[in-house]
């Protein structure tokens, strides 16, 4: 048994830093958000810093750990070898710290912080791709993986080749390859995993079955075109090209939306609780996104854009995060702590494991504040944004509150 | 030589096993198709999952094992998983289906 259990499910003193970690510095980015304005969120160099901090060490490090955990229910295999893990959180952590120091305040500490991250990722690499070696049964979610980790390779290695530029004055044109960094890392990888892994975990938790899957298997290859063509746009320095692909990017966002509604007309369990109510913020910050990204593409609009980005990234990805770690840590932590105790004695369920008046105060608050603040930048409102801005931190106050009871639950275990 | 069980016990012993994250029980849940039983009491038990990448997969197969196990008499206990029929939430018991519904 023991065996099978370390296959499925990695042992959770591996997963918990991850998690841990991601959270707090979720914390510490959702707390230095109100310092910056609507108009400084375009031009200082300290919104890069900020940026990093957020993406790699919230996104991608909640993402990373949710992985160890969620690579071998997707693709129904264990790792090849799951204690690669031990080495990823600390190497991105640091690394991350070193990045956001370095754009803020000391430009010689981004190589250093670019290859630790480098490496970190090279590593989380090394790792899928060996296990998806492993796999016997091809299903979208399985393409996904593939492709994407091959476009976070891509995008990983641009913006390390960036940070050598801006720290150590190697010559690479910062302005053509941001782009292609961007588009490969948020749309190529963060998006595209979110789209194949959401057409697992939402049939699961929400009981859906028996819906066509015909759009979102369109809306991968069409966003998998669409990102491809980005960086064929960036190597020929072409602005055609990658219009193109930007427009590719919002169909296959629209037909992933269409997907997402025919899971949610299909769906059999119909409560509304924490994870529910999440997704339902996230899908509808994308759904706001993609209405306001073409018309801030078509009319060059930068305000738009970035209103777009805003919902996008602190909308679509955040609530997309924290809703799925309300499923995943209970249940890592019952796995870890309860299973062994099943037919023994009574243990929780997993809907016990939440905290359930703190994450509601972090989904009000962090809802709220994505509106707020989302408005302010739309009409370049700084009361508007650090209001919002300042709700959002009060949110990340909850959810890292909830993760810390969460992996700290041990009721029942006493006696 | 002890008393032929029967399919009724069988599938009341699997009560006992509650999936963590709905709260119902397997029977309850409508994923467990059969229970075959020999002359010699030997007992394959046919269900399935209401997801393929169930992460429980492996655990659930154990514990109805175990819990069929318990049965006085019984001798050797399989569990097969199988995915055709797909499960759907029609297979559930109406209370389980009416309580997934919000009270629907």
């Amino acid at each position: 048994m023991f065996q099978v259990s370390r296959e499925f499910a990695p042992p959770f003193s591996l997963i918990s830093p991850f998690f841990t970690v991601g959270s707090l510095l979720y914390l510490v980015a959702m707390l230095l958000l109100p310092t910056f304005g609507a108009d400084s969120v375009r031009y200082d160099i300290s919104v890069v810093a900020w940026a990093h901090l957020f993406l790699l060490g919230f996104v991608m490090m909640i993402i990373f750990g949710a992985m160890a955990q969620l690579v071998p229910v997707v693709l129904e295999v264990g790792h090849f070898s799951v204690d690669f893990y031990y080495l990823i959180w600390p190497l991105l952590a640091v690394g991350t710290a070193f990045m956001a120091v370095g754009f803020a305040f000391l430009p010689s500490l981004l190589p250093f912080g670019g290859l630790m991250v480098l490496v970190s990722m090279l590593i989380f690499l090394a790792d899928t791709i060996l296990t998806l070696k492993k796999v016997e049964r091809i299903s979208l979610t399985v393409k996904t993986i593939a492709v994407t980790n091959a476009f976070l390779l891509l995008g990983i290695l641009i913006g390390f080749a960036m940070s050598l530029a801006i720290g150590a004055g190697v010559g690479v044109d910062i302005e053509k390859w941001l782009g292609a960094h961007i588009v490969m890392v948020l749309g190529g990888y963060v998006t595209l995993t979110i789209v194949g892994m959401s057409m697992v975990l939402l049939p699961m938790f929400g009981l859906s079955h028996g819906f066509d899957e015909t759009p979102v298997n369109r809306a991968f290859k069409i966003m998998s075109a669409g990102v491809a063509a980005y960086f064929l746009g960036a190597l020929l320095d072409s602005d055609s090209i990658r219009f193109l692909s930007l427009i590719a990017l919002f169909i296959g966002t629209g037909l992933y939306l269409w997907q997402i509604w025919l899971i949610y007309k299909t769906r059999a369990r119909k409560e509304s609780d924490i994870w529910f109510k999440s997704m339902v913020v996230g899908y509808g910050s994308l759904a706001i996104a993609l209405i306001l990204a073409p018309i801030a593409l078509i009319g060059r609009l930068e305000t738009l854009a970035l209103t777009a980005t805003w919902f996008l990234v602190m909308g679509f990805f955040t609530f997309l995060i924290n809703g799925h770690l309300y499923k995943i840590v209970p249940f890592l932590v019952w796995f870890e702590r309860y299973s062994p105790l099943v037919g023994k004695r009574k243990v929780p369920m997993l809907a016990d494991m939440v905290p359930k008046k703190a994450a509601e105060f972090q989904f009000w608050f962090t809802a709220a504040g994505l509106v707020t603040a989302g408005v302010g930048l739309l009409f370049g409102s700084d009361e508007l944004f650090k209001g919002g801005a300042a709700f959002m931190a009060t949110g990340a106050v909850f959810m890292f509150y909830s993760i810390r009871w969460m992996i700290n639950f041990t009721e029942g275990l006493e006696d | 030589m002890s008393k032929k069980i029967t399919k009724e016990q069988v599938f009341d012993a699997i009560r006992k096993v509650v999936d963590p994250e709905v709260g119902f029980n397997l029977v309850e849940m409508g994923l467990i198709y059969d229970a075959i039983i020999d002359e010699q009491n030997n007992v394959k038990v046919v269900m399935t999952l209401s997801t393929r990448g169930c992460p429980l997969h492996q655990l659930l197969m154990q514990w109805v094992k175990d819990a069929v196990k318990e049965i006085p008499g019984v001798n050797d206990v399989e569990v097969e998983i199988v995915w055709e029929p797909e499960w759907n939430i029609s297979m559930a018991e109406e209370h389980v289906k009416k309580a997934l519904g919000g009270g629907a």
